[in-house]
């Protein structure tokens, strides 16, 4: 009994120690691939992140070209049609308007501005296309060299923010669906409003009337 | 039993969700053409078709810009503009990272056509040019019945912007006395150059008319072998002759995407 015992008391701590140990590996082993997951999940936003920052540029350079179209525009069709100066004052106006948003990465993050921004620049829109069906009643403006090519320019410019916003909407989407989903929204929560939800560009009420240009 | 419902309900669900994601890409984008002139809707004839094919394919291994003619009946009620825009990014017309693309689009049956832009493009063929080569080259001539005509002198057109020649703004008149002018300012300099280092002037004029015969040289010398090269082509002799199908079937590559991407840039226009 006595040679049956004696390894007992020795053999218990050893095992306990051992149980100890194995369990501490698990545990580190755990949380080593809990941090490589984390860090992959992490990067991998970030990735994302950028993705919809750079396409969010794309979106103001279309905006930019746009607004810098706008004084030609405006001179052109001032100096050949003296119609209602309510028409291209309302398009100066929207434009300076747009002006005077300022466009910060925040924007991104803050729903609300970019609402505020986006309306701005809807507005520009409609007061375009307003301007364009008044000239229709211009037919020595509309057929001079000068107006077609700014009509072609315009019709581009509305083209490429259509194109832009959609990818916009594109990259957008892809990091809210990727932030939101279950086990990376813990790891996007942590890091609060680093990784906020984006905000996405919506169709403009009576779009069936964005500008379009007519030859 | 239930559970199977239940899973049958999910995969339903799924699957639902799966459609409405796919009717929410919606338009319809055939794959990419493997020729540089594509021609679905019978629009040119086939020699015009063959001609045009060759002389991009040809500029597309001169100079690495890819440009593509795509002609097809309808988009099936989507804006010309969108479906060039998912066109070019399907099938990535350009190279990848220069995006030195342009494809021509044309719709026979929404009568509407479109040169898409890609991004590296877009200063060197701007909308106003491409505007330009739609309304004042490509359109009148197919409202005259002269489809090969158009297309071929709007690639001409094309070939000739990337390559650095002005489009012309209006009819040719103003634009060849311009051009008489350009020559005659060029034999006079080239003369005072002459004179001055005899040896640098023999080397311009053998490299400018070296480049010329390449047609791929100066910038002047691609683009005038631009504007005669479509004549001969239509004049018929030639193609049959030299061309036909031998030159397709030989395997000279075929267009295959490089990548190139675009945003919108170009400019429409319907007939």
């Amino acid at each position: 009994m006595a040679t049956e015992g004696t390894p007992a008391p020795t053999g218990r701590p050893k095992k306990k120690l051992g149980l100890g140990l194995g369990c501490l590996a698990v545990v580190i082993i755990g949380l080593l691939i809990l941090g490589t997951w984390g860090v992959g999940q992490y990067n991998s936003l970030v990735s994302l992140d950028q993705k919809v920052r750079s396409q969010w540029a794309q979106v103001e350079n279309a905006y930019q070209r746009r607004a810098d179209l706008i004084p030609n525009l405006v001179e052109t069709v001032k100096g050949a049609a003296e119609f209602e100066k309510e028409t291209y004052t309302a398009v100066a106006e929207a434009r300076s308007k747009v002006g005077q948003i300022r466009l910060d990465e925040n924007l991104l993050n803050n729903s609300e501005a970019f609402a505020k921004f986006q309306a701005a620049q809807d507005e520009l829109g409609s007061a375009l296309s307003r301007l364009l069906v008044a000239v229709e009643k211009y037919p020595d403006l509309k057929a001079t060299q000068n107006f077609r090519d700014l009509q072609v320019q315009l019709e581009g410019t509305e083209n490429r923010i259509t194109v832009e916003r959609q990818r916009f909407n594109e990259t957008a989407q892809a990091f809210n669906t990727k932030r939101m989903s279950f086990p990376t929204v813990l790891i996007a929560g942590f890091f609060g409003s680093r990784f906020a939800e984006k905000a996405y560009f919506t169709a403009q009420p009576g779009a069936e009337t964005a500008p379009k240009v007519k030859f | 039993m239930r559970s199977f419902r239940a899973g049958a309900f999910a995969l339903c669900l799924l699957l639902g969700f799966g459609l409405s994601l796919s009717r929410a890409a919606d338009i319809q984008i055939p794959s990419s053409p493997s020729r540089w002139a594509t021609d679905t809707a019978g629009f040119l004839s086939a020699g015009a078709l063959d001609a045009l094919d060759q002389k991009l394919e040809a500029y597309a291994q001169q100079t690495g810009h890819q440009v593509i003619v795509y002609i097809g009946g309808t988009t099936g009620g989507y804006p010309i503009e969108e479906f060039a825009v998912k066109a070019f990014e399907a099938w990535k017309v350009g190279r990848q990272g220069l995006d030195d693309g342009l494809a021509l689009f044309i719709m026979a049956e929404d009568r509407a056509v479109r040169i898409e832009v890609g991004y590296g493009l877009e200063s060197i063929v701007p909308d106003i040019t491409a505007g330009r080569i739609v309304n004042d080259i490509l359109i009148p001539k197919v409202r005259a019945g002269d489809a090969d005509g158009a297309v071929s002198d709007a690639v001409s057109a094309i070939i000739a912007a990337i390559s650095g020649e002005p489009v012309p703004a209006a009819p040719r008149p103003g634009r060849s006395s311009a051009r008489t002018i350009f020559i005659i300012f060029g034999i006079i300099i080239f003369a005072m150059l002459f004179i001055t280092s005899p040896s640098l002037a023999l080397w311009l004029l053998v490299n400018i008319l070296g480049g010329g015969s390449h047609g791929s040289g100066g910038v002047r010398g691609s683009g005038s072998i631009g504007r005669v090269f479509p004549k001969s082509g239509s004049s018929g002799g030639w193609r049959s002759g030299s061309g036909g199908g031998g030159f397709r079937s030989s395997g000279g590559g075929g267009f295959r995407g490089g990548g190139g991407r675009s945003g919108g840039g170009g400019a429409s226009g319907r007939w």
